[in-house]
């Protein structure tokens, strides 16, 4: 299984990215939600194994 | 990689503010219900702050600096315009805001369980970064 990781860069200028790798569908809100705060997002990005992952939690669902 | 997101910092937390302005090196006055600003122009109407550094702990400055908790809950910096000049501006707020940012992180992820696996300490073009990685656990 993938490992989970999140990287938070911060500059100097006020502005901070967010990486989240390995996540997919809700776990991904959460951990984004978590280490946003109450930060303003100026853009933002979801990665293929974002949607695969949520392809994958839908499959599972239905059998 | 699953998700990607450029973040404005907001200040929000009173404890991390005074933590930040502490690393800098600054004394630093709090005041739940606020406390007036003293400014380079007696004249001037006075400012209210919740968070305050008196100006004899600011080299160069010409007034107070304080932030003020707005109605929204967030934190805006407020100083005398001339200190802009002083090295109080926009500069000086983004060190804030990292520092910030770097105290909320790690206390945030320490509570609900994240791993610190990291923390570094990048030298850009465009001034330092501090990267931090963390593992989660499910």
């Amino acid at each position: 299984m993938q490992e989970k990781t999140i990287t938070v860069t911060i500059d100097e200028r006020g502005n901070s990215t967010l990486d989240l790798d390995g996540f997919a569908g809700k776990s991904c809100e959460r951990a984004f939600d978590d280490f946003r705060g109450g930060d303003l997002v100026k853009e933002e990005r979801k990665k293929a194994a974002y949607y695969t992952g949520q392809q994958v939690q839908r499959e599972k669902t239905q059998h | 990689m699953s998700k990607y997101s450029v973040n404005q910092t907001v200040l929000r937390e009173e404890k991390y503010v005074v933590e930040a302005l502490q690393e800098m090196g600054f004394e630093v006055e709090v005041y739940p219900d606020g406390a007036q600003l003293n400014s380079y122009y007696a004249e001037q109407e006075a400012k209210v702050a919740n968070i305050i550094i008196r100006r004899q702990h600011l080299r160069g400055a010409y007034g107070d600096i304080g932030f003020t908790r707005q109605p929204d809950g967030q934190f805006a910096m407020v100083k005398d315009e001339l200190d802009e000049y002083r090295g109080y501006g926009a500069k000086w707020l983004g060190r804030v805001q990292q520092l910030y940012k770097e105290k909320q992180t790690l206390a945030m992820a320490r509570a609900k369980g994240y791993t610190l696996k990291g923390r570094e300490v990048v030298e850009t073009s465009e001034g330092q970064q501090v990267r931090l990685q963390f593992v989660a656990r499910r």
